[in-house]
């Protein structure tokens, strides 16, 4: 038997096992634990990278947890697909692949980072759960394992942002978080609910065959789609993701900015392969849009008058979000107008969804590059920095890489996402594409205060023994950066291997029903 | 691989701007090498000039800090940044609040 067919369950089986092992590689000492650490991260990158080679390859991958079928047939004749089933198209792999990256440049990252702290074990374990729920949210095909996974991330969340439990504003942020976080997975339990109670099902491809837009179908959308983009920091709910970002350790901040990518992925799971057609109005997809435009200005005015450098940062996350939404709500606009998808939609699509790796990517290496600036001078202050670039010039040069790419200066990979973004938003509304290029402009700025303030400049006395991080935090930082130059030099093969057919998968909701259900129900 | 991006609009093509990029650089290490080269380091040329002021030692002395920076922009757009940090409030139940509320927007929109 092929080995290769199991993927999918490997590549949420490996980080689990991670997080349950982690305690006992503890107790081996600092290089057993760090060891496991970064063997499981590099494990989990390599099943993902061979799970999206996979579905390239042969097309959605369907695994149903402990049976050789996705039905239960009964003596009546009756089949009714009741068992767990991880459905991997290409969107799915691809969402994987960029999370795992994430996750593999916090953990080499932490190895230094967190040294000096205790309780590492437990770290290691949140840390690897916090995986396992970002990916299960990815591979799902089933409704209430995707709340499941979700609530397995929030949790792992909360301890992770909270780690540095001695300060109170880490553990404010955390009560924060778990508050609103709770309150969404309420509501995403009660939206399943609602479709559970309708259609007898919670497997995605099964309700999306049966779907008939109604009152509780409405309901349900409602608190699916409001409940996703508060999780992924959309305006006017993103107040948690300053505070979230912020006092996480910078590790955990870059794999977080993966986990909010997961529930973007969500977001547009049920929006095109749940809904898909039967979404009728437009008010979703225009919802999405303002909110997008919404997030994008707010999020980088607020960016710009900011002197901690991760609250700049985190705001420019909740920027970087509005991007993507807006593209894709574009996308989700032209979704039931071949012409109109041809003409913009799907060059939207493809925009936004190039902008999720390039996002991941150049702000993980941004908060990656903050938490070294606050190891190794102390502070995360914009006003007391200054000089570094001459102590510290692996992570200027990082920083200088990753800020241009947000800034979306040619020719780096956030331009070419960007560049796609502005020209299919503008085809739908002119307005659209002015505030997106002002947006970048203001992107910019803020990132040239923090290059000038942080890193230019005289030298001061009191950073005189700083000195550049230790290697594991430059090969952490040197990963993404890799990718980020990677994307920039090969925005073609890109789009074409990895983009292309994630939009495709993401457009084709017949293809994602019929991988699973094929004429079943 | 080495092909352009098409947009539907445009195209975007990174080796003729990374080829750019590179003659650019070029001339303008061409036109440095065409300066003066009676240059001593660590002489009086080598000094900051501050204004005709003595220089301080201290970096932390000089420069402008972060919160200053873009004073005019945020001074110009003081009653929408006055109005946005009031939403800023940092309280859990305002979180909450926005929540809530963009359900209660959402589903009157999406029910009518």
């Amino acid at each position: 038997m092929n080995w290769q067919i199991h993927l999918p369950a490997l590549v949420l089986a490996i980080p689990l096992l991670g997080a349950f092992a982690s305690p006992v590689a503890g107790l081996g000492g600092r290089n057993v634990r760090n060891g496991w650490m970064i063997f499981i991260s590099i494990t989990t990158t390599a099943m993902c990278l061979l799970l999206l080679q996979k579905v390239l390859a042969d097309g959605t991958a369907v695994y149903v947890m402990g049976a050789e079928n996705w039905n239960l047939t009964l003596p009546s004749g009756l089949s009714w697909p009741i068992r767990i089933i991880l459905q991997v198209d290409a969107f799915s792999a691809f969402m994987a692949v960029v999370g795992s990256i994430a996750a593999l440049a916090g953990a080499f990252f932490s190895l230094s980072f967190m040294d000096k702290f205790t309780g590492l074990e437990k770290f290691s374990a949140l840390y690897f759960l916090l995986v396992t729920g970002m990916l299960g949210m990815q591979l799902t095909g089933d409704l209430f394992n995707f709340f499941v996974f979700l609530e397995i991330a929030s949790v792992a969340s909360f301890g992770l942002i909270a780690f540095w439990r001695d300060r109170p504003e880490a553990v404010e942020a955390s009560f924060k978080y778990m508050i609103v976080s709770t309150l969404s997975a309420m509501f995403i339990l009660i939206a399943v609910g609602f479709l559970y109670g309708r259609y007898n099902a919670v497997n995605i491809a099964a309700v999306a065959r049966m779907l008939h837009m109604g009152y509780a179908e409405k309901i349900a959308l409602v608190f699916l789609v409001v409940s996703l983009t508060m999780k992924c920091g959309t305006v006017p709910m993103h107040m948690w993701t300053p505070d979230a970002y912020a006092e996480a350790p910078a590790g955990v901040t870059c794999l977080l900015v993966g986990v909010s990518q997961a529930s973007l992925y969500g977001l547009f799971r049920v929006c095109f392969s749940l809904y898909g057609a039967s979404l009728g109005s437009s008010v979703i997809p225009w919802t999405i849009i303002v909110m997008g435009v919404l997030s994008m200005f707010i999020g980088v005015t607020m960016a710009v008058i900011q002197k901690e450098i991760k609250r700049l940062m985190a705001y420019h996350s909740v920027s970087q979000i509005g991007y993507i939404l807006l593209a894709l709500g574009v996308g989700l606009l032209a979704l039931r107008d071949p012409q109109a998808m041809a003409d913009y939609g799907f060059t939207a699509m493809k925009g936004g969804i190039f902008h999720i790796i390039n996002y991941t990517m150049y702000k993980g290496l941004l908060f990656l590059t903050a938490g070294a600036v606050y190891y190794a001078a102390g502070s995360r202050n914009l006003n007391e920095l200054g000089g570094l670039a001459s102590v510290m010039p692996h992570t200027t040069f990082m920083f200088f890489i990753a800020a241009a790419a947000i800034a979306g200066i040619p020719p780096f990979n956030g331009f070419v996402s960007k560049l796609l973004i502005y020209q299919s938003t503008f085809a739908v509304y002119p307005l659209l594409a002015v505030v997106a290029l002002v947006t970048s402009v203001l992107t910019l700025a803020s990132f040239v205060k923090v290059f000038q303030t942080a890193f230019l400049g005289p030298a001061k006395k009191k950073f005189a023994n700083v000195k550049e991080v230790p290697g594991s935090m430059l090969i952490g930082m040197s990963v993404l950066t890799i990718v980020i130059i990677a994307l920039t030099l090969f925005p073609t093969w890109t789009l074409s291997h990895l983009v292309e057919p994630a939009a495709k998968a993401l457009v084709d909701q017949a293809g994602y029903i019929s991988a699973v259900m094929g004429g079943g129900l | 691989m080495w092909a352009k991006v098409y947009s539907g609009f445009g195209y975007w093509d990174v080796y003729v701007w990374l080829i750019f990029f590179g003659i650019t650089s070029a001339l303008v290490l061409w036109l440095r090498s065409l300066g003066r080269d009676d240059y001593k380091e660590g002489t009086e040329q080598d000094e900051i000039f501050y204004g005709s002021n003595e220089v301080p030692e201290d970096g932390d002395d000089m420069g402008v800090p972060a919160s200053s920076a873009y004073w005019g922009f945020v001074k110009a757009l003081k009653p929408y940044y006055d109005s946005l940090i009031e939403i800023h409030s940092g309280i859990a139940s305002d979180y909450v609040g926005y929540f809530v509320l963009t359900v209660a927007v959402l589903a009157v929109l999406v029910l009518l």
